[in-house]
């Protein structure tokens, strides 16, 4: 095989290889979006209630700090989804106030969540740093002001374990893809090269007989036709040269 | 000879990027096949799943309303409740109440075929009456149902929800747009591979072979002591350098052995040896033999090996254009006196001021380290910048890690120009500059769609990772271009302007004319519209980085497009100076379209508009300063004038984002899309009438 031929198959797979892998690439990220949303809205409707819950509290003018009836509703809103892993609900400098864990009452949620809470332009937020997902409403008074946050944790197992189930199929589609290009492309290429190919190889065995005296062949059809005329006329034209020398030499002798 | 083997060698690229494309094509749409497959059977009982949650939660509101001792079949609202799941949750389409004979008594949305039926069939008013049943999942006519009974003491009824079935294939739909941009991408890789893996030593070997007749036709028989390639062209070429030398050694022998016999000869036998001597002569006359001058060209003059190093580098910048504010934006600190939008945009301004500031010094740098040295050194910077930008802490580290990338992007590009400069002549220079803005157009239409893809799905920071692998990438092939530096022997070193040659032309008309009026408002444009205001406005209004990268890629499919139309129609037609006008004219109407509307499709307006205008002036701009200021490089010298017109358009570069971030604070986005388009069609329409005047002065001149 050539290795002409050689260099273009490999550019087709190359390139092969870059669609292919973007291809699965994309499809899996939008797989891997589309169920983490799906998830997060879904805890979302969760924690949709305890927001309504809140708000009705704050709206007849009781304080934030004091909803004695939220870590009740917290509760049970947690156990209508099994997904749902543990509820908070922290205040602006991050300290939970209330929380289905009654162990994290009092302590500082992580960084992150504050960061991604006050950075969201609506008023759910998300993270995903940490062992679990969390996904969060910014709690507002009547007067939209925040007053507090409410988190909901949920499994991060649930979310990868479809996404790697999803992932492994795609990648064999992938694959399978790529394998059937790198048959069906290499077989195309021969076929659509077989005509340089063949110019290339009457060029080359022009060029084995550049120094031949014999008439030249007729016209092959070439694109390189005309410059193997030159090459061969100018050859000729010089050993003639060289010839009528070499005559000239010998008659003197 | 050259027209042939450039068009017979193109001839073929398309061919072989056809069946390349055919194969993608189909292997994209069986990897789409299987996706939908798998997003079919994945998605759905998610779906199902949170349709439940969804139900629950509505069952809760409503048996609370009947808590208070409303009766079931007269609630009030229940729709509504509906019209607010079905806003939140755009995959539902249908949701409804019925009672423990299946009668419908609320609903909202568009009923399926077949749902009086489901809603009256034994297994579902079955469930309906089970007090321990949790939901039921079914498909009804094109929809996935879900049903849940209501009960509080005692069984009340069903509440059921349809999920539209055609929000999978809405989801691949997404997915699509993006397959398509990366079918774009790959056709353009195509050809960048065809010409980096096999096309520039194919077309260096076909060139070599042309020139090689060429010779042999003008009766150049001297030999080359090449080293070839071991391909088909190597093959050929040995194949002739042979015959050459065959001929050569029969020369020198002949030769040889007349001198014997002239050394040896007296008389009527050096007589007889006089026609052998005339042939000599004749043949001396018109053959060369020997061996060719070492200067000859060789590998080291190969223009190609540029364009892969050139396209891996500026790809890796490119990458970053879609989502670089958002980025910047999340990593955002309050700086006192300064708006946040202001702020987004520093990261652009400086990175566009150290090249601009830079340019001019740095090619006298690279020309005296020499040029492929001065690419590694830039190609390293600029990789650990990236690197670097990847893991910002906050912006303030962030801009300086987007100043290490800026200078070697500087230097980089400095030096590339450098390469090809060197290795051209007043022949091939237009062709040697095509080849080196092939390949800066290439890769600006391929990366900030690819990067806004990246970015969107594995995020900022491991976007600008692949960038840094991307630029690590363009080292390898740099470290493969030719370690001998060339350089014409007459060429004189190239310097940066002076000061007193910016000052004195910046208040010379006729060259501010040209600058003030068209080039800086280019690119001010261009950097203030497509650097900030496009990914930042797309992010806004609730798009992705990704669908930034696709305006982006619009706007570079303008200028690969009519680029090369544009510059030969202007250059045929010598009125540069109208195609400079009409492409301000363009660019700054494509901003006022916003005031129709704020809508995607007239932002894609915008964008197209902004490309056709921008595609049409650029190419005549350059060339114009040779042709109006004249006097000038009189004056100042060449290099000067140029160098002052690329300082000052690069300005125009920095001033771009710095100018659209204070027109965001003062007018919002769309304000500041205006404002700027508005600003270029002043410009623009002042420049059509500045040169008008400039022409009538010529013609003047010209007849006094």
């Amino acid at each position: 095989m050539g290795t002409i031929r050689v260099r273009f198959i490999l550019v087709a797979l190359a390139v092969s290889f870059f669609a292919v892998g973007m291809s699965a690439f994309l499809n899996y990220f939008k797989y891997k979006s589309t169920i983490g949303n799906i998830v997060k809205s879904r805890v979302l409707v969760v924690g949709r209630n305890i927001e309504n819950s809140v708000q009705a509290s704050l709206a007849i003018g009781m304080q934030f700090a004091e909803l004695a009836q939220l870590p009740q509703v917290m509760s049970r809103e947690k156990s209508s989804d099994r997904l749902v892993r543990g509820i908070d609900v922290f205040d602006t400098s991050g300290q939970v106030i209330y929380s289905t864990d009654r162990t994290r009452v009092g302590q500082k949620v992580p960084g992150p969540w504050i960061g991604a809470a006050e950075r969201s332009k609506t008023t759910e937020w998300a993270s995903d740093e940490g062992e679990d997902y969390v996904a969060g409403i910014s709690l507002k008074n009547a007067f939209d002001l925040t007053v507090g946050y409410l988190a909901l944790r949920y499994s991060r197992e649930e979310v990868e374990r479809a996404a790697s189930v999803a992932g492994r199929e795609i990648l064999l589609a992938a694959l399978g893809s790529f394998f059937g290009i790198a048959i069906v492309a290499p077989l195309a290429l021969i076929v659509v090269i077989r005509r340089f190919e063949r110019d290339l190889r009457t060029l080359e065995a022009a060029a084995t007989h550049l120094e031949d005296r014999v008439e030249p062949a007729v016209p092959t059809g070439s694109a390189f036709d005309s410059s193997i005329g030159h090459l061969r006329a100018s050859l000729r034209d010089a050993n003639r040269s060289l010839d009528d020398l070499r005559a000239k030499l010998d008659s003197a002798a | 000879m050259a027209m042939l083997e450039k068009n017979y060698l193109w001839r073929i690229y398309w061919r072989l990027a056809g069946v390349i494309m055919v194969c993608v094509v189909i292997a994209l749409a069986v990897v789409s096949y299987f996706s939908h497959r798998v997003f079919d059977r994945e998605l759905v009982p998610e779906t199902q799943q949170k349709a439940a949650t969804v139900a629950n939660s509505v069952r809760t509101l409503m048996l609370k309303a009947v808590g208070y001792g409303v009766p079931f079949n007269e609630l009030y609202g229940v729709d509504q409740t509906f019209g607010d799941v079905f806003e939140e949750n755009p995959e539902f389409n249908y949701a409804a109440v019925t009672d423990l004979d299946g009668q419908l008594l609320y609903y909202r949305g568009k009923e399926p075929q077949g749902a009086r039926e489901y809603f009256r069939s034994p297994m579902i008013l079955a469930v309906g009456l089970d007090p321990s049943a949790t939901w039921k999942a079914s498909k009804v006519g094109p929809q996935y149902f879900i049903s849940m009974p209501i009960a509080s003491d005692k069984p009340l009824g069903m509440l059921h929800i349809g999920i539209d079935s055609k929000f999978v294939d809405n989801v691949l739909l997404e997915v699509m747009l993006d397959v398509v941009v990366v079918l774009v991408v790959s056709l353009f890789f195509t050809l960048e591979l065809l010409n980096f893996m096999a096309g520039a030593r194919l077309a260096s070997g076909l060139g070599e072979f042309a020139q090689q007749v060429e010779r042999m036709r003008s009766g150049d028989f001297t030999a080359t002591a090449r080293i070839r390639a071991n391909d088909e062209i190597g093959r050929l070429l040995r194949r002739i350098d042979a015959a050459i030398d065959h001929l050569n050694v029969r020369y020198e022998f002949l030769v040889g052995e007349l001198d014997d016999k002239l050394r040896s000869a007296l008389g009527a036998r050096r007589e007889a040896l006089k026609p052998a001597m005339a042939a000599l002569e004749g043949i001396r006359s018109r053959y060369r033999f020997g061996s060719a001058p070492t200067n000859a060209e060789g590998d080291e003059m190969n223009l190609n090996r540029i364009r892969a190093p050139l396209f891996a580098f500026i790809l890796a910048e490119e990458m970053t254009r879609s989502y670089l504010p958002s980025y910047v934006n999340q990593l955002l600190v309050a700086i006192p006196g300064f708006s946040p939008q202001i702020v987004i945009g520093l990261p652009i301004m400086l990175f566009m001021l150290i090249v601009a500031l830079g340019q001019p010094y740095l090619g006298s740098w690279s020309e005296r380290v020499g040029r492929r040295r001065a690419m590694l050194i830039g190609a390293s910077i600029a990789t650990v910048g990236f690197a670097a930008t990847a893991l910002a802490f906050n912006l303030y580290d962030l801009l300086v890690w987007r100043g290490l990338g800026a200078l070697g992007y500087a230097m980089v590009f400095v030096a590339a120009q450098g390469y090809v400069l060197d290795r051209t002549g007043q022949a091939n220079r237009a062709q040697g500059f095509a080849l080196f803005i092939g390949a800066i157009m290439v890769a600006t239409v391929c990366g900030p769609s690819i990067g806004g893809i990246l970015a969107d799905n594995i995020g900022f920071r491991a976007a600008f990772g692949v960038s840094a692998v991307m630029a690590m990438l363009s080292l390898l092939t740099i470290a493969r271009l030719p370690t001998i530096e060339v350089r014409a022997p007459a060429a004189k070193p190239s310097r940066g302007p002076r000061m007193r040659e910016i000052l004195a032309l910046m208040v010379n008309k006729r060259f501010m004319t040209l600058t003030g009026l068209a080039a800086m408002p280019a690119k001010i444009i261009l950097t203030g519209v497509c650097f900030y205001l496009v990914p930042l406005y797309i992010v806004s209004i609730g798009n992705t980085s990704a669908m930034a990268g696709r305006m982006l890629m619009v706007y570079a499919v303008m200028m690969v497009l009519i680029v090369p139309l544009s510059a030969s129609l202007s250059d045929n037609s010598m009125r540069r100076d109208r195609y400079v006008s009409v492409g301000l004219i363009i660019s700054g109407l494509s901003g006022l379209l916003l005031l129709l509307s704020d809508s995607f499709l007239v932002l894609f307006g915008v964008v197209f508009l902004l490309g056709l205008g921008q595609a049409l002036s650029i190419a005549a701009q350059s060339a114009l300063v040779a042709e109006h200021c004249q006097e000038e490089i009189r004056v100042y010298g060449h290099d000067a004038v140029y160098g002052v017109y690329r300082l000052l358009e690069r300005l125009g570069n920095a001033l771009g984002p710095l100018m659209a971030s204070v027109l965001v604070v003062l007018w919002g986005y769309q304000g500041a899309f205006i404002a700027i388009s508005a600003l270029v069609l002043i410009c623009g329409i002042a420049f059509t009438i500045a040169t008008r005047g400039l022409e009538w002065q010529q013609t003047v001149a010209a007849n006094p």
